[in-house]
């Protein structure tokens, strides 16, 4: 039995409780042909990449000037969204068919997405596709279907605030797991906290707990993405790690359960030793660059952390599918997006790129560890797992279950997910 | 009590009587007072009508469609595919449901009469106008005008290790944990954070009412000898019943769905110990793309609702006096 689909939207906008806000596109054939076939509208829709909103307008409104003037027969029009909700109003807009013809995603997003995203293997230019590094495209792939083309990639790894370990009197920064924990009560001593980190139900564990899950050899889900597997061994042990910075006070303990902005914690306080979980465009206004002392990942296992992948994607209802490809292709190239990353200290995917920054930088750093970083398992369950193992994590932490016992419970669920 | 005859059956001054009297003029055609009520009552569903309709168009269809979304299994995009029970059975067999509607539960139970008892004894500390008293009046409506964010960040800091809460508590040796981060104490701060926010509508509700309240029978009783409980017992609570009511129905509907100030505070933490049916519901649509199932939770948090609303007019609304 089929419900008509207009009802099943009207339920969709009701079973949010009036929590959806959302724009919409209207792609229409333009009957202008430009220099070379492709015509059209096409609408995007971005979030503020640059946290400088003027600046943001200005890369996105120089960029689409640039294209018009190859491609005059195609008007692109980029919408800027806030972050916050940016799952509803899409979700909202797919289910009108007012969904934008291009969108911007990051890797937990593609999957879940990518039921409505256009396959672009075949209509991506093989100069682009060669020159985009593999792991990026990785993180854009779904069921070995491309959705995506990667803009920019980003680090996660271990940035520590000189300052605080002059005031402690340590002078060797941590590469392990046991060093970095060790400095605990030192730092503890002085009221400096080792780090800052967090398992907030509305944040994610990108930046927190699975980088340590990585560290300890082991993955969110098995090798055929079919059910947990950060209930194994390494999984345990990072989260008896977690427990450990929690249980010896070397953590703010009220920020594990609620996160609170980067500008209200220790971090800009001066009192946050390292961290693995704040953009470091971030760490740069609040520390400044000459304080920043960037390192690996730390190593357990293998030193391994998270960045981000930010592509763009076309969805299938978009009727330009030409030019919206003509478009993506253009943001994507490394000359185009080059402003974007360096204002936002992002990376590009694409291996002509190069440097982007100058050596001796804090970004030029940063830039040397693209390759140790993972966006982990892209699957499309993989938030919904996040979502029922978050809760067990701070189970954990706060001692109402063991290590096991918590992840167990998530498995459980997870694995449920999963079918 | 009824009126005196004499009075029930004096029509109002510049209104004809449909019924002729003996002594008095002719009376008007009782047709033409139809027709004339009947105009009225027309006009009145032209006035109401554009309300009606967008009501029905915004509220009352995609109600009924977001019920009928708990029989479906659906992606944004897709064509909804009919499950029957599933998403309940579902629900029924996911531990995590029955913690949040426990949560919720709780939370509903403990936040509703405590408003309504704060709305109440506020009210009656307002009730007599003076100047001072004015300015109370709007001081104790502030909260509910309130940026609901700023609250969730003020009260956050409020029950944070560190804050004024947690300080009283370390000075009379009870430790300085954050009440937020406590699976037991998580509940009460966000019943505190509700309560306030919210008594001061039920306390501008109950002052209307108690506006009402005529003078000369507390007087009466005052001179009977009757103490200030009693005249609260026997003459204040019975005139505030509807008031009550309503109030109780408003409060209990508000407080199954809260949302976002545990969004904000808590996330649902720790542990699931705040995590509300809302949130679950907005967590499976909106982060799982499970629109079935969180319309299925939807479902169940109307039949709730409904069900406590009954108990609500059975216990306080049956003698609407």
């Amino acid at each position: 039995m089929k419900m008509p689909r207009n009802l099943a939207l009207t339920g969709v906008l009701a079973t949010s409780l009036v929590l959806t806000g959302c724009g919409g596109s209207g792609a229409e054939n333009d009957e202008a042909a430009g220099a070379d076939g492709a015509t059209g509208e096409v609408t995007m829709w971005v979030y503020p990449i640059l946290t400088d909103e003027a600046a943001n307008k200005k890369f996105w409104a120089d960029t689409v000037q640039k294209f018009k003037t190859s491609n005059p027969g195609i008007d692109v029009t980029v919408e800027v969204y806030p972050w916050a909700k940016r799952d509803e109003a899409l979700a909202a807009a797919i289910a009108s068919n007012t969904a934008p013809d291009v969108v911007y995603l990051v890797p937990d997003q593609v999957p879940v997405y990518a039921r409505s995203l256009e396959t672009i293997d075949s209509m991506a230019s093989e100069d682009a596709l060669n020159d985009t590094q593999d792991n990026a495209k990785a993180a854009a792939t779904v069921d070995g279907k491309l959705v995506g083309m990667p803009l920019l990639t980003s680090v996660t790894t271990l940035v520590c605030d000189k300052r605080a370990f002059k005031k402690a009197g340590v002078s060797t920064y941590p590469t392990t797991w046991d060093e970095y924990l060790a400095l605990g009560p030192t730092f503890k001593a002085q009221g400096i906290d080792l780090s800052l980190i967090t398992a907030d139900a509305s944040g994610t564990l990108n930046v927190s707990y699975y980088p340590l899950l990585w560290q300890a050899g082991g993955d969110v889900l098995n090798d055929d993405k079919t059910a947990a597997a950060f209930n194994e061994a390494p999984g345990v042990e990072a989260l008896d790690y977690f427990k450990k910075m929690y249980d010896g006070g070397f953590i703010n303990k009220d920020y594990v359960i609620k996160a609170a902005p980067t500008e209200q914690t220790g971090v800009a306080k001066g009192t946050v030793a390292c961290t693995w979980g704040v953009p470091t465009q971030d760490l740069v206004k609040l520390w400044g660059a000459e304080n920043m002392e960037v390192l690996p990942p730390l190593n357990k296992a293998e030193s391994v952390g998270y960045g981000t992948v930010g592509s763009l994607s076309m969805l299938k209802s978009t009727e330009n599918k030409e030019a919206a490809m003509k478009w993506i292709e253009f943001a994507t190239t490394p000359e185009n997006s080059k402003p974007l990353l360096t204002a936002a200290s992002f990376y590009s995917p694409r291996e002509s790129a190069g440097s982007l920054y100058p050596a001796g930088s804090v970004d030029a750093a940063l830039e040397k560890l693209v390759p140790e970083m993972t966006v982990g398992a892209v699957n499309d369950k993989s938030r919904a797992v996040m979502g029922v193992l978050t809760p067990e994590i701070q189970a954990a932490v706060i001692g109402k279950k063991t290590s096991q016992q918590a992840l167990d419970d998530a498995a459980k669920a997870a694995d449920a997910l999963m079918k | 009590m009824s009126a005196h005859p004499a009075l029930s059956e004096a029509p109002p001054r510049g209104e004809p009587s449909a019924v002729p009297r003996p002594d008095g003029p002719s009376p008007v055609r009782p047709r033409r007072l139809l027709s004339h009520r009947r105009r009225e009552a027309y006009a009145g569903l032209l006035f109401v009508l554009p309300m009606a309709l967008l009501f029905i168009i915004f509220r009352f269809g995609p109600s009924l469609a977001g019920l009928l979304l708990g029989f479906f299994d659906y992606y944004p995009g897709d064509t909804p595919e009919f499950v029957g029970v599933e998403n309940f059975k579902r629900l029924a067999e996911d531990p995590n449901f029955w913690t949040a509607l426990k949560v919720t539960l709780i939370f509903g139970f403990l936040s509703v009469p405590t408003g309504l008892a704060i709305s109440t004894v506020m009210a009656l500390l307002v009730r007599r106008g003076s100047r001072t008293v004015n300015f109370f009046r709007s001081v104790y409506f502030l909260p509910v005008i309130t940026s609901l964010v700023v609250a969730a960040a003020v009260f956050g800091w409020f029950f944070s290790t560190g804050g004024p809460v947690s300080s009283v508590q370390s000075a009379l040796g009870l430790g300085d944990a954050s009440w937020l981060r406590s699976e037991t104490l998580v509940i009460l701060a966000l019943v505190v954070v509700n309560v306030w926010t919210r008594y001061g509508y039920g306390m501008l509700i109950l002052l209307a009412r108690l506006q009402d309240q005529p003078r000369e029978l507390e007087d009466a009783m005052r001179t009977d000898g009757a103490s200030s409980m009693q005249r609260f017992r026997h003459l204040t609570l019975p005139h505030l019943r509807p008031a009550l009511f309503f109030l109780a129905v408003i409060e209990t509907t508000a407080s199954f769905q809260i949302f976002d100030l545990v969004y904000l505070m808590t996330g649902g933490g720790p542990a699931r110990a705040s995590h509300t049916l809302v949130l679950d519901l907005y967590e499976r649509g909106f982060r799982n793309l499970e629109f079935g199932m969180a319309s299925a939770i939807g479902g169940v948090l109307f039949v709730l609702t409904l069900v406590v609303a009954g108990i609500q007019h059975f216990m306080l609304g049956r003698d609407r006096t």
